[in-house]
């Protein structure tokens, strides 16, 4: 107990991290964690300056010189793929005087010119033009001691794109252990891979990060309640509780977790999250193990979270009440923290490259009927996000200890044939007991 | 009535219907065939050739047809809806409406439309609000005597969204 370095650390910010901690095993949470200005700074510091942070996806710079423009907090990247076909990522800064050197928030470009004095660096960072170089700067400057600033770390993952902050960061594939697994159900569904179906929606929302992650990575117990308008139109299945039937499964000390839901008992909902019949076929053989063909084959709902902000969810839904058979949607989104109370939800709508054009057509419209700014489902968690945030921010409020008791009786699933310790049911809060057990770890240390 | 009059007189009924919520009316304004779509907008270059940049190509907020619009509307009634209910305090502004020669074709006489939107958004007892400001290029078209809405494409002024969601129609 009591591990948390007080240096720096008032009282009450003490108070609440000690209540986090003798809580978490009990299942009891403060709510002030959710929105408090002091955490906000130490958050920024010990995770979000330390972690892997999702930046980009491969399929959004496919060609030399294409560029997006990314954050990880208030730090803006540059993230382009240079003429020697490397990934490479910059802070948006010129080094002359501080300048934004992007003009866009994405593009094709060769150089980055800065608008101030007109520094001008090569898409590999370099700086190649000074204006008036020899009268200005003499003889013998030294230009390359002069290039944008990469970023401390940028690793590809199966054509996830991560930065980190920290230099001494360990791997991204050790950051990402045993969930990979999980993220291969999605990433290797094709030989061919994911694209993007377009840039992401970005939207603000007054919540905290952590209270949009936790619906993702454990709280299948909300859909019966936040979605019952989606359960009333006959979109969601008809057994309000179907989101329970599926496996839990978290990461031990890398604080992931998944869902993988399967078809509620007597539903009738075609194999394989309802893919094209071609595309199961293709999956047959792209998975790297049986394991994983045979769980996939039975899923319908699976979403997977990455400590500490990125998720994906991947449901079979109907576009709409009339469509005959429902289809799947894929979407991959950054939490990304504003300030205390406050995030941007970046969403973007993925696909499986080889999709065929009418299945990509009917997965884009699923998307944006139900997920992103405009989404039926996503409409309502932010709503709902907002208030718990406000409420956690009240003098009495942040004192009041919420209940994550969920499931805390259940034992592990034996027979789980994947990694990571598996949970028999969704209505359980055990991956979000592991995400704070990470969480806490990395604020002590 | 003159072409414009009724124009005006359309984008001002609408306006009200979607501010008293009124949904069901505001349906019945539209063509079966409506096709609504609110792409997503981002900071660019500026176009050589002027007008708009950095309209997204593939991505919008909203890309809709009569079937999803009225999926949308119907979620709005179920009573659980809770972006929307209370519902939020919408004042559609409709400004600087141009309109075009209407032409007769295959589906009737048709108009394009060209107007300006600043949409007041409040809600619960914050005193804060947020404002969405857009141009909307509508095609209206006459059915059975008045005219009703075929096309619309709003392009936002926003590329980050200030407001949590999209829970309404611009």
């Amino acid at each position: 107990m009591a591990r948390i370095q007080s240096k720096g650390v008032s009282q009450r910010l003490q108070e609440l991290l000690e209540g986090l901690e003798r809580g978490l095993e009990e299942g009891l949470i403060p709510a002030g964690i959710f929105n408090d200005p002091e955490l906000f700074e130490l958050e920024a510091s010990r995770i979000f300056s330390r972690s892997w942070v999702y930046l980009a996806h491969v399929s959004e710079i496919p060609s030399p010189g294409d560029y997006v423009l990314r954050y990880i907090l208030n730090n803006a990247f540059i993230v382009v793929r240079s003429e020697d076909g490397k990934i490479r990522a910059f802070l948006d800064m010129c080094r002359h005087r501080g300048m934004r050197v992007c003009r866009a928030e994405m593009g094709n470009a060769s150089h980055f010119r800065c608008p101030f004095h007109g520094w001008t660096y090569r898409n590999d960072g370099s700086l190649v033009g000074v204006p008036a170089e020899r009268e200005a700067f003499g003889e013998g400057f030294r230009k390359e001691d002069w290039g944008l600033l990469p970023i401390p770390r940028l690793e590809e993952w199966d054509g996830l794109v991560f930065g980190n902050l920290d230099p001494e960061a360990s791997s991204l594939e050790e950051w990402l252990g045993e969930i990979r697994w999980y993220l291969e159900l999605v990433t290797k569904r094709s030989p061919m891979g994911l694209e993007v179906l377009g840039p992401p929606q970005r939207f603000v929302v007054n919540t905290d990060w952590k209270l949009a992650l936790e619906t993702f990575i454990s709280d299948s117990y909300h859909t019966l309640m936040t979605h019952r308008s989606m359960i009333e139109l006959g979109i969601a299945p008809k057994d309000a509780k179907y989101a329970m039937y599926g496996e839990q499964i978290h990461i031990p000390g890398k604080g992931h977790g998944t869902m993988v839901v399967g078809a509620p008992p007597g539903a009738k909902l075609p194999p394989f999250w309802g893919y094209p019949e071609e595309m199961m076929e293709r999956a047959r053989t792209s998975y790297p193990t049986r394991q994983q063909w045979e769980v996939a084959r039975e899923t319908r709902i699976f979403l997977v979270t990455l400590f500490p902000n990125f998720s994906l969810h991947n449901p079979i839904r109907k576009p709409d009440p009339q469509y005959p058979v429902p289809v799947p949607m894929l979407t991959f989104r950054v939490w990304h923290p504003l300030g205390p109370g406050r995030i941007e939800i970046i969403s973007w709508g993925m696909v499986e490259r080889d999709a065929p054009e009418w299945f990509k057509e009917k997965a884009r419209l699923s998307y944006l009927r139900f997920f992103g700014s405009s989404g039926t489902f996503e409409q309502d968690d932010t709503e709902i996000w907002s208030h718990v945030a406000q409420n956690a921010a009240s003098t009495l409020g942040r004192k009041v200890r919420l209940n994550y008791q969920m499931g805390r009786n259940l034992k592990p699933d034996p027979n789980w044939p994947g990694p990571g310790v598996a949970y028999p049911i969704n209505f359980t809060d055990e991956n979000l007991r592991n995400f704070y057990r990470k969480y806490l770890d990395m604020i002590q240390g | 009535m003159d072409v414009i009059r009724e124009v005006l007189d359309f984008l001002h009924r609408e306006a009200a219907l979607l501010d008293e919520g009124r949904y069901r009316e505001w349906l019945s304004l539209l063509t079966e065939d409506v096709v609504y779509r609110i792409p997503v907008r981002l900071t660019r270059e500026r176009p050589p050739q002027g007008g708009y940049g950095g309209i997204a190509e593939g991505m919008l907020h909203m890309d809709e047809d009569r079937a999803s619009l009225e999926m949308r509307v119907a979620r709005l009634e179920t009573g659980f809806a809770w972006a929307e209910d209370p519902p939020s305090r919408l004042r559609h502004f409709v400004t600087n409406v141009r309109v075009g020669e209407p032409v007769r074709g295959d589906r009737g006489e048709e108009v394009e439309v060209r107007s300006y939107l600043l949409l007041f958004r409040s809600r619960w007892d914050r005193p804060d609000f947020t404002f969405l400001s857009a141009e909307r290029q509508d095609l209206l078209r006459r059915e059975n005597g008045g005219w009703k809405l075929a096309r619309r494409l709003v392009i936002l002024d926003h590329s980050t969204l200030p407001t949590h969601n999209l829970s309404f129609f611009l």
